[in-house]
This record gives C-alpha cells, structure tokens and sequence, in this order.
C-alpha cells in the first residue's frame, strides 16, 4: 500500500480518528459524541448508532450488515487511504476536495506541475480558472479596457501630452506574479482543510485505485475534475495557431491578430487586443457572433465592437494557415486569404481532458465529445467514480463546477444527495462591451413559453453623453405572459456582469414583472432601467392561427 | 333603469364639475415629481398645467428650470463630475497594467463644466419636450396659490395669470440651507459647487450627509487639497455603521482631511482665501468652503398657510398616505414634503398620486425596501435595513454576513482598497433584511438585489443563486459562514 501521510478529520476522539482511518467510512463532524450518523451509500442507507458511552464503539456486525445491501458486490471492510481522491485541482476539484475534507472525509488531490499553458503534463492547483481562464483573462481586460477609458476621459477634460503606451511586459510580469499568487493561496486552502496534495498525473486503475507517476493510492471514491483543454481544428499550418492558453501569455504585443470563431472566448480576446492597440481581425462560420445568446444581444454585442475597430468576417471558415518567409501568416479562408497576422488564435471550442485517463478500461462511459457521462449526482457508470466540471461538460463555468463540486461532497459525506441545480444560472461574457444574462433567450421563451412579453431598452449611458464615443447599453426582460414571471433578462453594456448577478437571485427566486416594477430605481444608474420598463416593446402570443406571422413579426422587430 | 340613471346623473355631475376648471390638474414645479405626475395625468386623460422658474444652474425663490434638481443641480451633474473625477484614480490604477502616461495628468476643469452644463441643458430641452408630448402646457413663471382651487402664476415680465383646477399639485422640491456663522455668505452650496468656474486647490467642506461626501470625493479625485468637517464619530448618519466607518476609511485613505466632531464657526476673507475657524480653534486657508449641512422645502412663497396647507416646523408640507395635504384638492410630492428625498421615490409619489386621483386606483408610495446609493469614490450602496435598525426592529436573532475583500482589478493596480459587503438577515424567517456594499460598482450591482429584498427573498434563495465569476456582485451569493450572531436580548418573544 502506498505511503501517504494520513490527514484525520477535525474530531477530538483518538479513538474515533482510528475509526475513521480504519473503515471505509465517512463522517460528518459530530457536535456531540453521543450520537452519530453513520454515511455509508448516499441513496440507500443512513443508520444511527446510539451510545451510551461519550466515546463510540464500533459495531462491525451492523455495519458489515448495511454495507452488504447498499453495496453493489463491493467488498467489504476493505481499507483505503483516502475516502475521496480528486483527479485535477481545479475549481470543482478543489471545491469537493475541501468541503468533503471538511465534512470529515480524508481527501488527496493530485495536480499536474504549475505552467500557464496546459498539456498531457502541465497544468497547476487553481486550474483553467486561475490560470488559464477567467483570472488572467479578466485581468487582460482590465488591461486593455483602458485605452478606451483614455479616450472617454478626453470628453472629461482630461488630456494626454503624449498618447498613452502600453508595455506588455509588465503587464505579463504583473499579471504572472497575480498567478504565482493565487496558486500559492489554492496550495494553502487545501492544505488548511486538511487535504493531501499530490504533485503528478493521476490514472484511474480500477474503480478504487489511482496511479500518480508510478505510486498507487486507493480510495473508497475518486472523482475526476481534470477540466478541459482548447481545441484546435485539424487544418494545414494549424501548428501555427495559437489557442487561449498561449493567449494569455505572449511574449510580446501581438501587432494583427486573427481570432477564430465565434464564441466568448473569441470575443473577449478580440476585445482585449484590440484595446491593447493591436489589428483585430474575427473570423466566424456564422452570420453572427455568441451562438446561443439571445439574437438581439448578438447582434447588439457585434455592432458595439465593430464600433471600437474589429473587423469581422462573417461566414468565413478557415482553411489553411501560410507561413511566409518573413515569418508572418497568411490564413486562408473559403473567402479568399487575407494577410500580414502576427498571430492566428483559434477559440474554437474546448475539449474535455479525458484521454489517457484510463476511464474507458474501467468502464466508466464517454461520450463522443470525450466528456464524461453522469448521472444527476455527477456519478460515473462506475459506482464509486464520479466527475464535476468541465469534463463532464454540461455548464462550462467556474461557479457551476463550484456548485458541482460542493453538492458532491453533500452527497458523499453529508448524508445529503444533492443534485446541483442547473436553473436560470447566470453568466456573462467579458467582451468589451461586456454581457450579463440569466434565464432563456427570447428564442427560448418562445419556444417553452409561447405567449411571452418582451421589454428591451437601448440607451446611450450618462458617460457617453459626455465622452461623446458611441457607447450604447442594450437591456431586454423576458416575461411569461400567462404568469407574469420574469423568465429571461440579458444586458450589453458596461458593468453588465455585475449589474445581472442581483437580478438573477430575482429570477432565480422565480420573481414576477409586477415585483420589478414594485422596486424603486437606484438614480442615476444603468441597472434601474431594469426596473423601470413600463411598456413592453412586443408581446408574442402564438395563437393557433397566427403563429407563424407572430414568429415572423417577433423576428422583424427584432431588429429594430 | 334606475341603475342607468344614476349613472348617466353622475358622468352629468362629472361634466359639469369640468366644465368649472382651467384644468383637472395644476403642477407647480417641473421636477422629477412634478414633471411625472403631470404626464402620468396626462396620460389618464387630464387636462394638465405646469409651471416652473426660468432654468438656471443655480437655484433661488425666481430661479428653476425644467427638470429641477435631479436634473439640473443634483444627481445628474453630480454623477458626471463623479465620473470626471474617478479617472484621477483610474488612470493612476492604468500604470502597474503596463499603460506608459505622463508623470503629471493634465484635467482641464473648463471643459468639465463646460460639457456638462451643456448636457443639462440638453436634458432641461428633453423634459420640455416630454411635457409637451403628453399634452401638458408650460408655463414659465413663479406659481402660487390663491384659494383650494386657483393658482396664479407671475410670468417674467411680471405679468400674473390666473388659472382655476380641480386637482393642485406642490412639487417645488427644496434647497440648500447655510449654516448661520459669522461669514456664511463667503461659503457656498451644493448649487455653486457644481458650477464653480475654477477648481478649488483647497476645498473645505461642512457636512457630514452624501453631498458632502461626494462634492470631497470629486474635489480629491480631481487632485485638490480637502479638509471634510461634520459633527458626528463617522459620516453618513443613519447609514450602517460598519459601512460608515469603510467610507471614512476609503475617503481617508484617498487623501481627505478628516475632522469628526468638529463644526466650522467663523469664515473670514483674507487675501490668501478665506479663512475658516473651527470649535476646536483650528484655522485653515480654503479657497472654497461647501455648506452640505441640509436641504429645506422650497414653501416659503407658496401662499400655503393662508389656503390652510399645513407645513411641518422644517416647512416641510404634510401629506397623508396618498400625498394629499389637509386641503382636499392640494397635494404635494417629492422633496417638498420631506419624506424620503430621492429621485425614485419622487417618480414614485408623482405615479401614485396619477393613478390615484386620475387613474381610479387609489395608490400609496411603498417606502420600503427604497434602495439607495451615495456616490463618493469608491461608492456606497444600501437596500433594506442596517444592522443597528434590524437588531432594533428584529423579534429573533439577526444573522450578520459580511464580505471583505481586495477587488481583482487592484490585485494588479496595487491599490489598496478593500471590498465590503453585507447581509443582514433574520435567524428565524430567513430573509434578507439589509444588504449594503461599498466599492467600485455598487449602485449597480445594488439594483437587482433590491428587487430581490422587496420581495422577500431569503437568504437560501441568495445561496441557490449561481454566481457569475468573476465578479464583485457573486460575493452576495457566495456568503457561506455566518460573521457574527446578535442575540436581540431585552425583547423578550411572547406568544401572545
């Protein structure tokens, strides 16, 4: 057996702490000594033992009892070194790492060595998020939303005796050291909780069995959190792309750029090297950018950034990337072949990280896109296997993982099955200007809904006013007609991702439009319009003759 | 038939009740209240007089302008040289970023102001034209009140109109009061602030409320020197503590002079500026001193007292629930009758009365849950209850969760500013009683979990909420472990 150092529980009781080590058990912490509740299976049995004695004695007769019924052939009374091995330390796996530890559980984790680009061998305790993901990304755009506060601050009278320059080498060496930073406070938050870290690529064995680089830990239940990893499209010259990870750590300015695709990862860094001054070129397969966002958003979103200087090429795949002599690239599209980039990225999508994991030759399932398949409590088709996050892809975000993450840990080693709750779950995207949305689209709406009311406002803010730049903000509600709720709201403009976090604790609390109305503004703010859209802009009711023109209608107000 | 008949008597009365009145409805005061019952009126089909002063950025018994404060000495201006002011910061924040700017930012104040008293003007013209949309006639000129149904306006040239209405509505609002020292004509107000030809170097500011807050907030950010002096421990008076002392914080840490507990006596002209004395027998050198020691209601020439319009001793006008006054046919909203003096809440009056006395739906303005913000730099924002007010109003236990934390941007700028944000929640319903936060964004994050508050929402319902990373707002819906429990000890519950 493995050597490891044991991480007991937070209890008093030596005893128990044996207990504990001893027994494919997990134990919530106890308040008192004289009652506990023993977890064994989270969907089958919960049995408590009543002592009369302060300190527990075990009953192995009962226990073996319970264990055989709730346990599909498992053996039993087998000892493992951990109740819990997470496979990936990042978001979700940290997440139940700590909270399972905190629940009573031993836990280790194993993590591939820190870099900031991802591979078979690279990756870092924090994860996509802190590392290659929304951190470093988020700081990019603080970064880069400058220059276009520069220029709104000339309408404020304030004024600049030479332009503003950017030096990207401290940007980088600042926002490295913000990594080295946060990784270090992972390290520390698994370490407090009481987990056991391990440097290494793990590898499921068998159902209770991980390989880290050679060394075998077993463990009564292994959770893979190993995230995912930019996807690049097999095209001649793709050796020369970049994807996200790289990205975020160039060396130098990129001086034109192409980002490939459409979605946010896309979008946020067009926004992000075009206010870094450099030549943006998007290239997308679609009309429109942000595939299933609401269309009014996706086309407000577009015009905004068209506005601040990015090209976009719509319906336009790449085809092939030249490199030419002088070392620049040419990328040729099914349009023709433009010019002189400095760098092609491509953010075109994100694949789980499932290979070579040994998952498929212990019988947990996969799916075709390599994510792995779970059932409602993220467990694996193997009992004692289960995985949260972006491996398992389902909702690609760091809070969703979160979620995940903790409502397995009540599952394991609280005695609570917890499902995690995948409804009106916000999220925004950090385009410049940026978007905020929870709930459904209007296309949603329709689709599930049928008759809905839908308010929009399209404003120039006060800021704009004076900066005199184009900016504009774009707000929509969505509400069901039948019962009034407020079942969609989405936003383009500045703050929106801070503006949709309080209006998604109201539609996640299931609030109605007449409850918006009911709440007074706060003046002078962009967020009030929000609650001060007196009359709808359409409503769509699909009544059994008319369905198809109201379609249509919807479709051409749309664009107004 | 009987029923008919009794109907048709009463659209008779109705007519003929009309057919008596200039107009259903007459304004005096074209400001946020005024101006939205006016249209809301309107909108029900009333007939609808407004009148209001000539417009000029500085307010006095002649002096207005369609919009009133909000628009033309108040929020508006006030945010946008809010704006104007955090770039000081901002731009400072820009370098550890990798941005390359000159040591010394050049500000031209000139074209602050310039630019903004042109967008007030620009939003005075947007408002008339809202009027006149709805159908409702301006008049320029000073209103007054004649008798429970008569109105008299004195237009600029002196000439008096005299119009009769069946409904008469007060929305004059209020204006900034001075402080009776020696020497209080050498200060001036929030009005003059906002149109002060040249940028203070050492501003003094009396007044420990927001204007006084933010008028320091814009003044240091914009680099002058500012001595903030106000009577209590912490500014902010009846705002959270805990919240109170992180603005002081904040606004200590940017660089203003804070002088709790202590009051301004004198202000005497000297050639180096005016010199200001203080009841600590302090003297300093300003070349501006700002009263932001209260606002009164404007209901001075009203003529209200001789039509038996009751004012309270600040001179606010009484009002019942429905902003009647004890005059049947005379009511008043916003500042003017010194409720709750905000923006929103005047819309709120404005609509209520409408829809009261034009749309048949008898409505009371809902002063609960009335969010609010304050706009110094970093800002405040609040909704619901601080904790002292839950602890004082709470049954049971109140829970208190509170957030402290450095925001991401300033992991990277090096600023040195904490985040704080709390919730006040009930230990035995689970609602959300208050929540506050003070730091970038604020007022709009504050928003939605306003909505949030006023319906009750618990604090479950808070945690259920995914949060949207990364963000300042998630930390709202990230607050896992309780700060403190308070034992609301003396309020004995009792099952009776």
């Amino acid at each position: 057996m493995a050597t490891t150092s044991f991480t007991a529980p937070k209890l008093s009781s030596p005893t128990f702490q044996t207990l504990c080590r001893n027994l494919p058990l997990s134990l919530p912490i106890p308040k008192t000594l004289s009652s506990f509740s023993f977890h064994l299976s989270p969907f089958l049995s919960r049995f408590h033992l009543h002592h009369h004695h302060p300190t527990p004695r075990f009953h192995p007769r009962r226990l073996f009892a319970v264990r055989a019924e709730s346990e599909n052939g498992a053996e039993p009374l087998r000892h493992y070194d951990f109740d819990l091995f997470t496979i990936g330390a990042g978001s979700g796996g940290v997440r139940a790492s700590r909270f399972a530890a905190n629940f009573g559980a031993s836990v280790a984790v194993c993590e591939l060595p820190f870099s900031t680009i991802s591979s078979e061998t690279t990756g870092g305790v924090g994860g996509t998020c802190v590392l290659r993901g929304c951190v470093p990304k988020k700081l990019m755009v603080y970064a880069s939303k400058y220059s276009h506060e520069f220029d709104e601050s000339n309408g404020f009278g304030w004024k600049y005796d030479t332009e503003p320059k950017h030096d990207w080498s401290t940007l980088m060496a600042n926002k490295n050291a913000e990594l080295q930073r946060l990784t270090g406070i992972y390290k520390n938050i698994l370490n407090k909780a009481g987990v056991t870290l391990i440097e290494g690529r793990g590898k499921v064995v068998d159902p209770h069995t991980v390989d880290v680089d050679g060394k075998l830990y077993t463990a009564r239940h292994i959770l893979i959190s190993v995230g995912g990893r930019p996807f690049i499209p097999d095209i001649p010259g793709s050796e020369y792309a970049i994807d996200s990870d790289a990205a975020l750590d160039l060396p130098s300015k990129p001086e034109k750029v192409a980002t490939v695709g459409g979605g946010y990862i896309a979008l946020e860094f067009a926004g992000i090297f075009n206010g870094l001054t450099s030549e943006v070129h998007v290239f997308i397969r679609q009309k429109k950018v942000l595939r299933g966002f609401d269309e009014e958003i996706r086309d407000f979103v577009g015009e905004q950034m068209a506005l601040r200087g990015i090209q976009f090429h719509t319906e336009e795949s790449p085809q092939a990337i030249v490199k030419s002599a002088d070392g620049s690239l040419s990328l040729k599209t099914n349009k023709g072949t433009i010019e002189g980039f400095s760098h092609i990225m491509f953010a075109t999508g994100r694949r789980p990280n499932t290979k070579n994991l040994g998952l498929e030759s212990v019988g947990v399932k996969i799916n075709k896109n390599g994510a792995i398949e779970v059932d409602e409590y993220s467990r694996t088709t193997v009992p004692s296997i289960w995985a949260v996050g972006d491996v398992t892809d389902r909702i690609n975000l760091t809070p969703v993982a979160l979620m995940e993450g903790a409502a397995l840990a009540k599952t394991l080693f609280q005695n609570e099955p917890t499902k995690p709750d995948y409804r009106a779950v916000p999220s925004a995207v950090f385009s410049q200007p940026p978007i905020g949305q929870v709930g459904l689209t209007e296309e949603q709406a329709i689709k599930e809904y049928g008759d809905i009311d839908v308010y929009t406002a399209n404003f120039r803010p006060l800021k704009a006013t004076l900066s005199g730049l184009p900016d504009r903000v774009f707000m929509k509600l969505i509400v069901c007609a039948k019962t009034n709720k407020v079942i969609g709201l989405h936003m383009c403009g500045e703050d929106s991702a801070e503006i949709a976090q309080g209006f998604a604790v109201a539609v996640k609390a299931g609030l109605t439009k007449a409850d918006f109305d009911a709440t007074v503004g706060i003046h002078p703010t962009s967020a009030e319009e929000f609650v001060t859209m007196r009359t709808p802009t359409r409503k769509i009711r699909q009544s059994s003759e008319s369905q198809g023109n109201m379609g249509h209608e919807a479709k051409t107000a749309a664009g107004v | 038939m009987a029923r008919k008949m009794l109907v048709d008597e009463e659209m008779n009365q109705t007519n003929q009740e009309e057919a008596h009145y200039d107009f259903d409805l007459f304004v005096i005061g074209a400001g946020s209240g005024g101006v939205r019952a006016a249209r809301f009126s309107a909108n029900y089909g009333a007939k609808v007089g407004i009148c209001e002063l000539p417009f000029h950025p500085i307010s006095s018994e002649v002096i207005g302008g369609v919009g009133g404060t909000c628009v033309i000495r108040g929020c508006v201006p006030k945010k946008i040289l809010v704006y104007g002011a955090a770039f000081g910061s901002e731009l400072e924040d820009a370098r550890n970023y990798g941005w390359e700017l000159n040591e010394k930012l050049d500000f031209n104040w000139k074209k602050l102001l310039h630019k903004k008293t042109d967008e007030i003007i620009r939003l005075n013209g947007i408002y008339k034209r809202l009027l006149s949309n709805a159908g409702v006639k301006l008049f320029e000129g000073e209103g007054k009140i004649v008798g429970p149904n008569e109105v008299e306006v004195t237009q600029l040239d002196g000439t008096k109109l005299s119009y009769s209405a069946k409904h008469i509505l007060i929305a004059t609002g209020s204006r900034a009061h001075r402080p009776p020292i020696p020497g209080q004509e050498l200060g001036i107000t929030s009005d003059e602030a906002l149109s002060l030809e040249d940028l203070p170097k050492h501003a003094v500011v009396l007044g420990g409320g927001y204007i006084a807050v933010e008028f320091a907030s814009i003044w240091r950010g914009l680099g002058a020197n500012v001595d903030l002096f106000f009577r209590k421990e912490l500014p902010l008076r009846g705002f959270d503590d805990e919240m109170r002392a992180v603005v002081a914080r904040n606004l200590e840490r940017r660089g203003i002079n804070l002088h709790p507990q202590t009051n301004l006596t004198e202000l005497i002209k000297t050639d180096n500026g005016i010199k200001v004395t203080t009841d600590h027998g302090e003297e300093l050198i300003a070349d501006v001193v700002l009263f932001a020691t209260g606002r009164l209601p404007n209901s001075k020439r009203l003529n209200l007292e001789a039509v038996g319009v009751e004012l309270d001793n600040t001179g606010a006008v009484k009002v019942d629930e429905y902003s009647r006054t004890r005059i049947p046919s005379v009511w008043a909203v916003g500042d003017v009758t010194n409720r709750m003096n905000l923006t929103p809440v005047a819309l709120m009056e404005g609509t209520c009365f409408a829809k009261t006395v034009f749309g048949k739906e008898p409505s009371k303005p809902d002063y609960s849950h009335v969010p609010c913000a304050v706009f110094s730099i970093p800002p405040l924002s609040v909704v619901g209850l601080s904790e002292e007010q839950a602890i004082e109003q709470a049954n049971g236990d109140v829970l208190v969760f509170t957030s402290t934390f450095n925001p991401m941007k300033n992991t990277v700028s090096g600023r040195q500013e904490k985040t704080v944000m709390k919730l006040v929640v009930d230990a035995e319903t689970d609602k959300v009683l208050g929540a506050s936060m003070c730091g970038p964004d604020a007022p709009e994050i504050m928003q939605g979990i306003a909505v949030a508050l006023k319906c009750g929402a618990t604090k479950a319902q808070f945690d259920s909420t995914v949060g949207i990373h990364p963000s300042a707002a998630e930390e709202f819906v990230t607050m896992r472990s309780v700060s403190r429990r308070i034992t609301c000890r003396g309020k004995p519950k009792t099952n009776l």
